[in-house]
C-alpha cells in the first residue's frame, strides 16, 4: 500500500491553516488513511489501494478540508481550451492502442514537488496500472519540444534517443536490453515487432511508453509548462491516471490546458473532468448504516467527502462524484461516503435483535474430546505447521518419496508441500526438544491435506492424530495401551490390530488398527534409523490415527 | 516431655552416650542416621532446646595422591631400610635401589631421608649403606598410617608428636590441610533431663502401606512428619498448546454468541478465494508475491455453471448488480488456479450461497496463508478469525456492537472504528483495541458488509456482517510473546511454563 510522508509545514499550506502534528494525528484516521508513524514535523500515512487520489498533499489536504467542514462540495477544475493536437498513429492499435494527454501550465515546481510528482506517477502505476502493464504516465518539459505530437509504433533500431538518466544515445532495442527500466519492463512490448514511441514534430522523442522517458524533455525546478501524457491497454486506466494527476496539479495551482487527440477513427478533448452521476436511495442507506438521516442531512455528509449532492424525489439524492475518485463503482460505495462524512465515531455500536443458537462444528467437537484424553493420558499438545518439505517428511522418516500437495512459489526450502502426517513434525519436535527432561510425550489433532481427485480442489483435508512418547523405557506395549485407552474413550469397540510392515517403525513391533474393513491407524516403536536420522537418543513409541471417517460418528 | 520425632530422639540418645558433646560426624558414625538427618534432628532439637550447636573452625588433616602411595608402599626410606635389613644390614647404594624397586623419582627423596633421620651412613666409592639395626617406627610413619585407615582428620584431636609429623608431611608435600566449621552438638540442661528420665524409641514409619491400613496396625505405628516445606521434584502436566487454548476461548466466545462453527477447504480454488469476492483476476493480492499457489495439483473444479456466469458478469461488466464491474475480460482458468486459501472468507462465501434463508449466524477460527517471508511479525501459516451474520435488517452498528462484544469477552474493553478497505465490503471498517498491557492501540481485524457484487451472484439478498483478521495478534498479547514465531515453535519448556489459565 503507497506510503506518504506528510510535512507539517507542507500540508498546512495546502489546507490553508497552521495545524500541528497532533491534530494531524488525531482528524486525518477519519477521511480512511492509516497513521503509520508520527515525527516532530510529519506523519507518514499509509493509503487504501483503492485511493490513489490520496497519494499526494494536495489529495490528502483536498479531502481533509471537506472532511473539517472548511472546504466542502465538489472541487471544480477549469480547462482552459488549448492548441496542442496529439495524432495517435494506427500503428500502435494492436500493441498500446490508448493515449489521452494534457497541458498544464504555470507549474511552480520546489525539490519536494517534483519529488512528490515521481511518487504520485509510481502510486498511480501501481494502484491503477497495474505496474504499468493497463496504463503507464510520461510527464515532459512542454518547453523542449513543439507540438503536434504524434505516437506511434516504430521499428526496434529505427531511433536513436538519450533515455533519462543517460548520457548517451540508444535504440529502444538497446534500451530494452541495456537501461535498467528497459530489462525491468520489457515484457510488457517485446513481443510486438515495433515499439511505441512518442515523438514531437520534428521527429524529437519525448518518450517510448511505457518503458522510459527521453532525457530531453526532464522536468527541473524550473520548468513552467508540462505536458502529460498516459499511455495503457485499458482506456478507464488511462483516463482515471491522468484525471487523478491532473487534478492534483491543479490543486497545487497549475493551470489546465486541453489537447486534441486524434485517433485513426475519432477525436476527443482531453483531458475530460466532468464528473460522474450516481443516484443514492437514502433509506436503502439508512438500513444498511443504522441511521435516520434525511436529505439535507445526507447532502452536508457527502459534501464533506468533496462530493455534490441535491435532492431528486423523496429518499432520493442525486450524486456527483469527481473525476479523481476512481473508487465508486455501484451506489453502496456512496453509503460508505455518506458514512466517512456523518463521522464513523459518532455511530454507536449496537448489537444485532438476531436470535440464533449455536453449535461447534462436529470436527471441532471431536477434535476437544481426543484432546482432552490424550491430556488425560499426560500428554502435551504441540502445534506444527501444516506446510512442511520432503525431507522431514519422506527422507528422514525412511519413506519413499509421496505425491504430496505441491506449492508452485515456495518462500523457502523450509516449506515446499503440504504434510499427509502428522507424525513428522512430531519427531521433528522431539529433535527440537533433545535438552529438555523426560519422558516427552506429545500429541497433535489437526489438519492433513491428501490429494482427492473426487474433490473441487483435487484435495482433501482430513483430521489426524498423532503421538509419540519418548524416554529410555518407551515402548510397543505401552503405545499400544494409549491408543486403546484412546479408541475405548471415544467410544469405539471392537477395532482390530495387526502385526503390518512399515519402514519409519521396527519391523515386529508395529501395528495397524482397523475399524471394520478401514485401516485407520499405526502405531508402534520408531526405526533406530529414523531416531537417528533426527538425531535423537531415546526410543520413540509413537501412532496416528486418522479421526476424519469418525467426525460426527462418536 | 516435648513430642519427639525418631530421629530426634536417636540423635538426643546417641549424644548421651557420646558424653553429651559430640560433632555431627562422630554422631552419625555412632547413630547410623543419615548425616542429613542428623543435620534436621540438630535444627529441630536446637530449636526445642534440647541441644545447642557449637561450631568451631578446625583444621582438617587429609592425605594427597603421593601422600596415599606411601601410606600404601611406606616411605621411601623405609623401603630401603627394609631391604637393607633382609640383606644383612649392608649394600651397594644402587643394588639395593633395585631390590626395594624404588621408583626413580623417590630414590634421591630416600637417600636424603635415610641420612637426614640417621639411619644409615655411606662410605667409600661403590657408596656402601650400611645401617645400624631396623629404626623404630616414627610419629610421620604413625600418622600416614592414621590417616590411611581414617581418612580425614581434624589436627585437634592429635597428639602432640602426631601434630609435629603433621607440620613435618606437610613440608614433605604428602599431606594437605584446610579449614573447616566443625559443628558440635551440646546437650542443654533441658536435653540432660529429657534423656535422664529416658526415651523409649518408637519407630517410626515414613510411607502407610496398604499392609498398616488393612491390619489396623496404622493405630500403634508412629508416622514420621514431614517437613512441608522441603522442596519436591517437578512435575509437568500434560496440556493445550498454548495457542491452542487462545483458539478454544475464541470459539467458546462465538458460541457463547450464538455462532455456529463452518469448517471448509485449505486448498481452494482461486474463485472461491478471490473471484467469488470480487477480487479482480488482475488484482496485486492474487499475484504470486502474495498467495501461495499450487504445482500439484494445479488446476480445481469451479461450481455450477449459473454462479460461474454471474460471477464473470459480474467481474466484466457488473451483470444486474449495479455496478460498473472492473471493465476487463474474465477468465475461467485463471479462476480455475489452485491457492492454499489467504482467508477464511472462502469457506463463509460457499456457506452462504448454500444457506440463503436468514438469519445466518456463522464462524470460524482457522487456518490461512500468505506467501510471506517468516520474521518476528509474520508466518506463512496462521489462525483468522471469522464472524457472519446474515439477517434481515442488519446494520453496520450492529456489526460495531456485535465486535465490541466479542472483544470484550477477550478482556479488551476500549475499542475504536476507522474507515478502512477491502476488496469485498463496504462500508468497510478498521477496529483498533486498546491493550492494557502495551499501553497501545492495536489493529486486530477488519470488518464491513459484503458488497453487492459479491451477494447477488450467489443469490443472497439480505445484509451480511462480516469481520475477521488474524489470532495470532491477540494470542502474542495474551501469551506475552514478543516474537509470533515462539507460537509455533513447539519448545517444550515455553509450553511447560505458560499457565493454562490465560
Amino acid at each position: 500500500m503507497p506510503v506518504i510522508t506528510l510535512n507539517k509545514e507542507r500540508f498546512s499550506r495546502f489546507v490553508g491553516k497552521q495545524l500541528s502534528v497532533d491534530e494531524m494525528e488525531k482528524w486525518l484516521p477519519w477521511i480512511g488513511v492509516h497513521i503509520d508513524e508520527k515525527g516532530p514535523d510529519y506523519v507518514k500515512i499509509e493509503v487504501n489501494p483503492n485511493r490513489v487520489d490520496l497519494c499526494s498533499h494536495a489529495g490528502v489536504a483536498r479531502a481533509f478540508k471537506g472532511l473539517m467542514g472548511w472546504e466542502t462540495g465538489i472541487p471544480e477544475y477549469k480547462i482552459k481550451h488549448g492548441k496542442t493536437v496529439l495524432r495517435i498513429d494506427k500503428s500502435v492499435s494492436n500493441i498500446r492502442p490508448y493515449m489521452l494527454a494534457a497541458v498544464v501550465r504555470n507549474v511552480k515546481l520546489d525539490e519536494d514537488a517534483v519529488a512528490e510528482l515521481m511518487e504520485i506517477q509510481e502510486d498511480l502505476h501501481w494502484g491503477i496500472g497495474r505496474d504499468r502493464k493497463k496504463a503507464s504516465i510520461g510527464v515532459h518539459n512542454l518547453a523542449t519540444v513543439n507540438a503536434p505530437f504524434t505516437f506511434k509504433a516504430v521499428a526496434p533500431n529505427a531511433v536513436r534517443f538519450v533515455p533519462l538518466d543517460k548520457s548517451e544515445e540508444m535504440t529502444p532495442q538497446e534500451v530494452l536490453e541495456k537501461h535498467e527500466k528497459g530489462v525491468a519492463y520489457k515484457h510488457l512490448v517485446d513481443w510486438a515487432p515495433k515499439y511505441p514511441l512518442l515523438v514531437d514534430r520534428d521527429e524529437k522523442v519525448l518518450s517510448m511508453p511505457p518503458i522510459i522517458n527521453g532525457e530531453l524533455t526532464r522536468v527541473d525546478r524550473n520548468t513552467r509548462s508540462l505536458f502529460l501524457d498516459v499511455t495503457g491497454t485499458d482506456y478507464n486506466a488511462v483516463k482515471q491516471s491522468l484525471n487523478t494527476l491532473v487534478t492534483t496539479l491543479a490543486d497545487m495551482g497549475a493551470k489546465i490546458e486541453s489537447v486534441t487527440v486524434r485517433y485513426p477513427d475519432h477525436t476527443e478533448q482531453s483531458p475530460n473532468l466532468s464528473p460522474q452521476q450516481m443516484s443514492l436511495h437514502l433509506d436503502h442507506a439508512n438500513a444498511m448504516l443504522g441511521l435516520h438521516l434525511s436529505e439535507n442531512e445526507a447532502v452536508k455528509c457527502l459534501k464533506k467527502c468533496r462530493l455534490d449532492a441535491k435532492k431528486s424525489g423523496k429518499n432520493m439524492l442525486d450524486v456527483m462524484i469527481p473525476a479523481y475518485r476512481i473508487d465508486v463503482l455501484h451506489e453502496v460505495d456512496l453509503v460508505e461516503e455518506l458514512a466517512i462524512g456523518y463521522g464513523y465515531y459518532r455511530m454507536k455500536p449496537t448489537l444485532p435483535v438476531t436470535i440464533t443458537v449455536g453449535e461447534e462444528h462436529k470436527a471441532g467437537k471431536l477434535a476437544r474430546y481426543v484432546e482432552q484424553i490424550l491430556i488425560g493420558l499426560g500428554f502435551t499438545e504441540v502445534m506444527n505447521f501444516t506446510l512442511t518439505n520432503e525431507d522431514t517428511h519422506y527422507v528422514k522418516m525412511q519413506k519413499k518419496p509421496g505425491s504430496p500437495a505441491r506449492l508452485a512459489n515456495p518462500v523457502s526450502s523450509e516449506y515446499t508441500i503440504l504434510r499427509a502426517a502428522l507424525l513428522p513434525g512430531l519427531m521433528q519436535n522431539l529433535m527440537d526438544n533433545r535438552h529438555e527432561s523426560f519422558p516427552q510425550k506429545l500429541f497433535e489433532v489437526s489438519d492433513v491435506i491428501l490429494i482427492n481427485p473426487n474433490m473441487k480442489s483435487c484435495c482433501e483435508r482430513r483430521l489426524h492424530v498423532a503421538g509419540v512418547v519418548s524416554y529410555p523405557n518407551a515402548n510397543f506395549t505401552e503405545i499400544k495401551s494409549i491408543v486403546e485407552a484412546l479408541l475405548t474413550n471415544m467410544g469405539l469397540k471392537k477395532w482390530r490390530i495387526k502385526a503390518i510392515k512399515d519402514s519409519s517403525y521396527l519391523e515386529g513391533r508395529v501395528a495397524s488398527v482397523s475399524l471394520g474393513k478401514e485401516q485407520i491407524g499405526i502405531l508402534g516403536e520408531i526405526h533406530p534409523q529414523v531416531l537417528n536420522n533426527f538425531t535423537l537418543e531415546n526410543p520413540v513409541a509413537a501412532f496416528e490415527v486418522d479421526l476424519e471417517g469418525l467426525v460426527g460418528k462418536s | 516431655m516435648p513430642d519427639l520425632r525418631e530421629n530426634e530422639q536417636k540423635t538426643l540418645l546417641t549424644l548421651q552416650k557420646l558424653g553429651g558433646k559430640a560433632n555431627t560426624d562422630q554422631i552419625v558414625q555412632q547413630s547410623g542416621l543419615a548425616h542429613a538427618a542428623v543435620m534436621r534432628a540438630a535444627l529441630t532439637l536446637t530449636e526445642k532446646k534440647l541441644v545447642k550447636i557449637n561450631e568451631k573452625p578446625q583444621i582438617a588433616v587429609t592425605l594427597n595422591s603421593e601422600g596415599k602411595l606411601h601410606a600404601e608402599k611406606g616411605l621411601p626410606e623405609r623401603r630401603l631400610i627394609d631391604i637393607l635389613v633382609k640383606f644383612g644390614n649392608q649394600m651397594p647404594v644402587e643394588k639395593a635401589v633395585a631390590e626395594a624397586r624404588l621408583e626413580q623419582s623417590f630414590i634421591p627423596i630416600a637417600l636424603g631421608w635415610l641420612r637426614k633421620k640417621d639411619w644409615a651412613t655411606f662410605a667409600g666409592k661403590e657408596k656402601l649403606l650400611t645401617v645400624k639395626g631396623e629404626p623404630p617406627q616414627g610419629a610421620d610413619e604413625k600418622l600416614l598410617q592414621l590417616l590411611k585407615a581414617k581418612g580425614e582428620t581434624l589436627l585437634e584431636t592429635l597428639d602432640k608428636p602426631l601434630q609435629d609429623a603433621v607440620d613435618m608431611l606437610k613440608k614433605r608435600k604428602l599431606v594437605e590441610t584446610r579449614e573447616k566449621t566443625i559443628r558440635e552438638l551440646e546437650l542443654t540442661e533441658v536435653g540432660w533431663q529429657t534423656v535422664k528420665k529416658g526415651i523409649a524409641i518408637v519407630e517410626e514409619i515414613s510411607q502407610l502401606t496398604p499392609e498398616l491400613i488393612i491390619t489396623g496396625k496404622w493405630k500403634t505405628a508412629k508416622l514420621r512428619k514431614f517437613d512441608v516445606t522441603a522442596p519436591g521434584p517437578t512435575v509437568y502436566p500434560g496440556k493445550l498448546h498454548p495457542m491452542r487454548a487462545i483458539i478454544q476461548r475464541a470459539r467458546e466466545i462465538f458460541l457463547e454468541m450464538g455462532f455456529t462453527e463452518i469448517r471448509g477447504p485449505i486448498v481452494e480454488t482461486a474463485f472461491w478465494n478471490f473471484d467469488a469476492l470480487f477480487q479482480p483476476q488482475d488484482h496485486p493480492a492474487r499475484e504470486m508475491a502474495d498467495t501461495f499457489y499450487l504445482s500439484y495439483p494445479k488446476l480445481g473444479k469451479l461450481p455450477a455453471k449459473s454462479i460461474v456466469e454471474k460471477v464473470a458478469k459480474t467481474h466484466e461488466n457488473g451483470w444486474t448488480t449495479g455496478s460498473k464491474g472492473w471493465g476487463y475480460r474474465w477468465s475461467a482458468e485463471e479462476a480455475r488456479k489452485l491457492v492454499l486459501r489467504t482467508h477464511t472468507t472462502s469457506e463463509t462465501i460457499q456457506f452462504l450461497s448454500k444457506h440463503q434463508k436468514p438469519p445466518v449466524k456463522v464462524f470460524s477460527v482457522d487456518r490461512v496463508y500468505r506467501n510471506e517471508k517468516v520474521d518476528y511479525k509474520h508466518l506463512a501459516e496462521f489462525h483468522h478469525i471469522e464472524g457472519i451474520v446474515m439477517d434481515k435488517h442488519v446494520t453496520l452498528r450492529d456489526l460495531m456492537g456485535t465486535l465490541k462484544t466479542f472483544y470484550r469477552k477477550f478482556g479488551l474493553t476500549k475499542i475504536q472504528f476507522w474507515p478502512s478497505y477491502f476488496p469485498y465490503t463496504e462500508p468497510s471498517v478498521q477496529a483498533t483495541v486498546y491493550a492494557p498491557k502495551l499501553k497501545a492501540w492495536i489493529e486486530l481485524c477488519g470488518m464491513g458488509m459484503f458488497r453487492p457484487e459479491v451477494l447477488a451472484p450467489m443469490g443472497i439478498k439480505y445484509p451480511v456482517l462480516a469481520w475477521g483478521g488474524g489470532l495470532e495478534r491477540l494470542a502474542m498479547l495474551e501469551l506475552e510473546a514478543d516474537d509470533i514465531r515462539v507460537l509455533y515453535k513447539n519448545s517444550l519448556s515455553w509450553i511447560r511454563r505458560k499457565p493454562v489459565c490465560l
